[in-house]
């Protein structure tokens, strides 16, 4: 076991974030696509790879800053795109079918991610100016890390912020309740939808890109990360806005610590928590009693 | 069965295709051993499908009992050197072991959890077997497995023989299909495929489902285990994407293309993943892309997969005839059932002190009921009064906060309702809650099921128990449904459908049958047919009502306990009931002298004309062609019993519940059938039934959210200068207002959106006098401006603000009329709206 000095164990905890955030990313979009449209998106997953993907081909054409906009706005509009064509026939019908198209369709990207881009992992380097080391004092913490939590923490943010204090974020919270009554008051809905499971699919995006200069760009991406990500959402609670968060955060320590002290037990660890969870609180630890979980 | 039949028997349909397999395998190019991997394929996704077609459980992850058994059976062979039959019947020991646990764990919670988890133990499994290298071999496997010679007696089978094997996983897979057949027909299997029809309706059957749902999940796992075994002894290895759930994604894909509802639609699926992939991984590597295309057209555009296109383009096999016992009615049908426990006249079933709330809201208030045996006994009330909870605390949807329940003298509070139901308490449901996509005889059959004891068999066939199928024969004539057994009940008119709600409750062969709004939307012709059904049966059971047509309430029961806001007000028979003042003015509401009587309006120019509106919920035809009319600036009044079709008359108006035929027209535009987002938008609002304010947003939200433009000029200013009240609590969330400050909200956020015409469904209710006040003075102001169509339970306070009287009977409208006029004529308000019998009975 490593020496613990202050240094480490402060960066160590603050690598357990990083690994968090895209967690919490990922599981909050999830969180509010099923919150409001009633659907498990299964697809999550790729699109967090094609995020990485379209950042990747953007990175190598215009930079990493120009990509780290435009990924996740290409992913929202495609992720869009397929909700108004596919998704939206079967809101109405057995919810086991939204459940299977969005499982179908996680297979078909990632199939053709391996297409178009090999099945290899493929090069993407931390970018010039996010390179090396910022120090804190004493402290020295690497400059991409701390970007990537201040983004998150941005993002999760103005996340925060849109459904809290704007129109539009309380037409989403009210719809999570009550969709009907929403519509009588004179607001149509489908919109609402499109939207929402476009900003989901942002988040997912956006986090693809984020790390993909830490843990590398393949096909095969998706998979791990979106089990993860519905891990969270299920130790965090369904139906809460900090209960995925503290959830994705409290993983990536959890995953963390178990690479530090027993490597070979991290990918299994985040599954042990989320049975202990479940044990002491059914609901998970924010989650609220919804008649449309159960 | 005759000889010609056995042999075109399915399953031997099948075996026979499977013993053709290998033939037609090699004339295309390919070897045995591809034969094998389908049949073993196929296996998997049968046995999947017991879960996923049958029992409607969706598992993504199976691939945990695919590969995981088979590296069971993998290490016992390559490290303990275990023989090949040990090592499978380990694999296969450790199917069962990993099914029962998972299986347990997993099955306690529901809809989106359960999926979710399902997907996590597989991923987790994942991990370890990928991790672990030191025992399974890590990311490259396990390799080095055999298939040597077995010795039976003086038989050597040659295992590694490529046909010799095929054939051993051949006759394995058809014996698995022939059980898999056999349990589908069971009595159990039915009960499967009850669940997925209707989970809730089984357990009030009597049925454990938690109990079923975990066999199924065993046996399914079972036989995915023995076809994960016997792959990784086909291609000599294992490997840890046998776990992955991209494994769990090709079973579900299989199941799913192939047809998740046919028997064997799976199977169909799976030769046609294995065969794909064989032929298309010759010409790219990416042939994965097109079958995942497939899959998501068939999600899109044809759920039931192959075998439903298939079934589609056959002729139509008729259903077999399903063979019943020749059972004839006998010359007294009416049997007598003499419980041993209780006399006639002893009190039965026993409520001591109910209570129930519902946040801070008594939906059941310190409730007695003891109800006797052999008498007919209504529960009546207004609206909300606590009927249906007082039914569901009875029969165990959820425990009581306080009281207790006692059941021929045995304390029953608490019990699940699988359980009560068992011990004699049945009941039917306010809205059908049958099994639909079975037919009459088969609804019946699971219900009468319950108490065989051959309910778990998993080997008899349902068909065949003699006695059920003579029971159920019983209760179907009962009814008054012979004739129809064989109709899906889907199809069936409303009517019959009441009946076989009623024949599946009588089924479980209860003491006391509970009848919750039996004669709910129905036509008077069958109103009156199921009150004699119900006055037949209860010479049978001891039978409890909740009603609200009067007439048949009065002329059925022995009893009647009347019910208001979760107390009860009164309690005696028919004719105490009718004289009671307490009761009427619970029906009626309090006369109330405001002195402040409205001019007569003269003329009225129909702004807005509803005419001859039918409207349906599922089958329930509610409306039977209502027509009124209101004038620009008007308050008319909606008054009726419960369940006359006052919400319904204004859900079909705000086109929440679109009429199915005749006009709505607002202001010269025809807006029927307009989804209701498109009609507020014209300026009109509602203020629903239950308020439904949003319990996440605080008030100054719920405000917020309703804001549109308009000539009121409301605006959030506005609102707190006339409900200060609000102003006060603006920052607290909807779920922690009281009822009455709920109430008030939903008024002031219909008024924020600046509505011409305003629906007011019962803005009155649970209102303190003071607060009534204020929502009157609201009305008195706005009146004139915006013109308002109000339901009330409260007859005499909205005659006295109306403008304009309607009052609305079964559907229909029943008087229209100036409100003077009726606040003059007491006993016609109440024959039309009290408890009083229209037949002028009791006046």
């Amino acid at each position: 076991m490593p020496e613990l000095s202050l240094s480490l164990l402060i960066q160590f905890i603050a690598n357990g974030f990083v690994v968090g955030m895209y967690y919490t990313l990922l599981a909050l979009g999830l969180s509010i696509i099923f919150g409001l449209i009633g659907v498990i998106n299964l697809a999550h997953g790729a699109l967090y790879a094609l995020g990485a993907y379209a950042a990747y081909v953007f990175s190598r054409h215009l930079g990493f800053f120009p990509a780290l906009v435009l990924s996740p706005l290409i992913v929202a509009v495609l992720a869009m795109a397929i909700e108004v064509t596919m998704l939206r026939r079967l809101y109405l019908k057995d919810p086991l079918l939204s459940l299977l198209l969005t499982f179908g369709l996680a297979m078909v990207v990632e199939q053709l991610l391996r297409m178009i881009f090999g099945a290899a992992g493929l090069p993407f380097d931390i970018p010039q100016r996010l390179q090396g080391f910022v120090r804190f004092g004493m402290l020295p913490y690497s400059r991409y890390r701390l970007f990537l939590l201040i983004v998150g923490i941005l993002v999760i943010a103005l996340l925060w912020w849109f459904l809290e204090r704007t129109p539009y974020g309380r037409i989403i919270r009210a719809g999570t309740r009550d969709p009907e009554m929403v519509r009588i008051l004179g607001i149509r809905l489908a919109p609402v939808f499109t939207a929402v499971f476009g900003i989901g699919a942002a988040m997912a995006g956006l986090a693809g890109v984020i790390s993909a200069p830490l843990a590398g760009v393949e096909p095969a991406m998706g998979t791990a990360v979106g089990t993860a990500a519905f891990v969270v959402v299920v130790i965090g609670g369904m139906g809460s806005f900090w209960g995925p968060v503290i959830a994705g955060l409290l993983v990536g320590e959890i995953v963390s610590l178990f690479v530090l002290l027993y490597p070979p037990a991290a990918d299994a660890s985040m599954f042990l928590l989320m049975a202990l969870v479940l044990l002491l609180r059914p609901r998970g630890l924010l989650g609220e009693r919804w008649e449309k979980f159960e | 069965m005759t000889m010609i039949r056995l042999l075109a028997h399915p399953v031997l349909v099948f075996a026979y295709i499977l013993a053709l397999l290998p033939a037609v395998v090699h004339a295309i190019g390919q070897t045995v051993s591809l034969a094998t991997e389908i049949v073993t394929f196929i296996l998997t996704a049968m046995g999947f499908n017991l879960l996923l077609g049958y029992t409607g459980l969706v598992s993504f992850g199976h691939g945990a009992y695919f590969g995981l058994p088979a590296y069971v059976a993998a290490l016992m062979q390559v490290r303990l050197g275990a023989g090949i039959v040990p090592a499978m019947l380990s694999g296969a020991l450790a199917a069962v072991v990993l099914g029962t646990v998972i299986g347990y764990l997993v099955l306690r919670r529901r809809g989106v959890y359960f999926a979710l988890l399902t997907l996590a133990f597989s991923q987790m499994f994942f991990a370890i077997v990928f991790r672990w290298t030191a025992v399974t071999g890590g990311e490259n496997g396990l390799g080095g497995l055999q298939r040597p010679p077995v010795r039976i007696g003086d038989l050597t089978i040659p295992l590694s023989n490529q046909l010799v094997y095929y054939a051993i996983v051949a006759a394995l897979t058809v014996l698995a299909v022939a059980f898999l057949w056999r349990l589908v027909e069971s009595p159990f299997g039915r009960v499967l495929q009850a669940i997925r029809e209707n989970e809730l309706r089984a357990r009030y059957l009597g049925y454990d489902t938690g109990q079923y749902k975990l066999i199924a999940f065993i046996l399914s796992a079972l036989l995915t285990g023995v076809a994960g075994v016997l792959y990784a002894f086909l291609i000599y290895f294992v490997y840890p994407q046998l776990v992955h759930v991209t494994m769990s994604g090709e079973i579900v894909a299989m199941a799913v293309v192939g047809g998740m509802r046919a028997f064997f639609g799976p199977a169909l699926g799976a030769t046609f993943f294995v065969l794909l992939r064989q032929i298309l991984s010759g010409y790219t590597e990416h042939w994965l892309v097109v079958f995942g295309a497939l899959f998501v057209f068939v999600v899109l555009f044809s759920p039931e997969g192959f075998a439903g296109v298939i079934s589609r383009i056959l002729p139509a096999r008729p259903r077999p005839p399903i063979r019943r016992p020749l059972w004839e009615p006998t010359s007294s049908p009416d049997r007598t059932d003499p419980d041993p426990l209780v006399t006639p006249g002893e009190p039965v079933l026993v409520a001591k002190g109910l209570v129930k709330r519902f946040g801070a809201l008594a939906a059941v208030d310190n409730v007695d009921l003891t109800v006797v045996r052999g008498r007919l006994h209504a529960i009546i009330g207004p609206n909300g009064a606590g009927k249906t909870t007082l039914f569901n605390l009875l029969t165990g949807l959820f425990p009581p906060d306080a009281g207790s329940i006692f059941l021929n003298g045995k304390e029953i509070t608490g019990l699940p309702p699988e359980r009560i139901t068992r011990l004699g308490v049945s009941r039917s449901f306010q809205i059908v809650s049958i099994f639909q996509e079975l037919t009459v005889f088969e609804n019946v059959r699971i219900a009468t099921q319950a108490r065989s004891r051959h309910r778990l068999s998993v080997l008899a066939r349902a068909d065949d128990l003699l006695d059920v199928n003579a029971e159920c024969a019983r209760i179907i004539h009962l009814v008054g449904l012979a004739g129809k057994e064989d109709k899906v009940a889907s199809s069936l008119p409303h009517a019959d459908q009441r009946l076989l709600e009623i024949g599946i409750a009588l089924a479980t062969r209860p003491t006391v049958l509970l009848l919750d709004e039996p004669l709910a939307g129905l036509p008077p012709e069958e109103r009156q047919r199921i009150a004699e059904l119900i006055k037949k049966l209860s010479r049978e059971v001891t039978i409890v009502l909740i009603d609200h047509d009067i007439d048949h309430v009065m002329a059925l029961s022995d009893v009647i306990t009347v019910m208001h806001q979760g107390r009860v007000i009164a309690e005696g028979t028919p004719d105490e009931i009718q004289r009671n003042k307490e009761v009427q003015q619970a029906y009626l509401g309090e006369i109330r002298v405001d002195g402040r009587t409205p001019p007569p309006r003269v003329e009225r120019e129909p702004w807005v004309v509803v005419e001859g509106i039918h409207a349906f919920y599922g089958k329930a035809h509610v409306l039977h062609g209502v027509s009124l009319t209101l004038s620009r600036g008007e308050v008319a009044c909606l008054l009726g019993r419960n369940g006359a079709g006052k919400t319904t008359t204004l859900r079909s108006i705000m086109g929440i519940v679109p009429p199915r035929s005749g006009r709505v027209v607002f202001g010269g535009r025809e807006i029927t059938g307009w989804p209701p987002e498109d009609i507020a938008r014209l300026g009109i609002g509602l203020v629903p039934e239950g308020r439904r304010i949003f319990p996440n947003l605080t008030v100054e939200e719920n405000l917020r959210i309703a804001w549109r433009n308009g000539r009121g000029r409301w605006d959030l200013e506005k609102i707190y200068r006339h409900f200060p009240k609000l102003a006060e609590i603006r920052h607290r969330r909807g779920e922690f207002l009281s009822g009455g400050e709920r109430q008030m909200l939903a008024i002031a956020r219909a008024l924020m959106g600046n509505p011409s015409l305003l629906l007011l469904d019962e803005p009155f209710e649970g209102l303190a006098p003071m607060v009534v006040s204020d929502i009157v003075r609201i009305i008195q102001e706005i009146r004139g401006d915006v013109t308002m169509l109000l339901v009330e339970q409260n007859a005499t306070l909205a005659l006295g603000l109306a403008d304009y009287a309607y009052i609305i009977g079964t559907g229909v409208i029943q008087y229209a009329g100036l409100p003077g006029e009726l606040l003059a004529r007491h006993d016609l308000l109440a024959r039309l709206l009290g408890v009083t019998m229209s037949t002028g009975r009791g006046q």
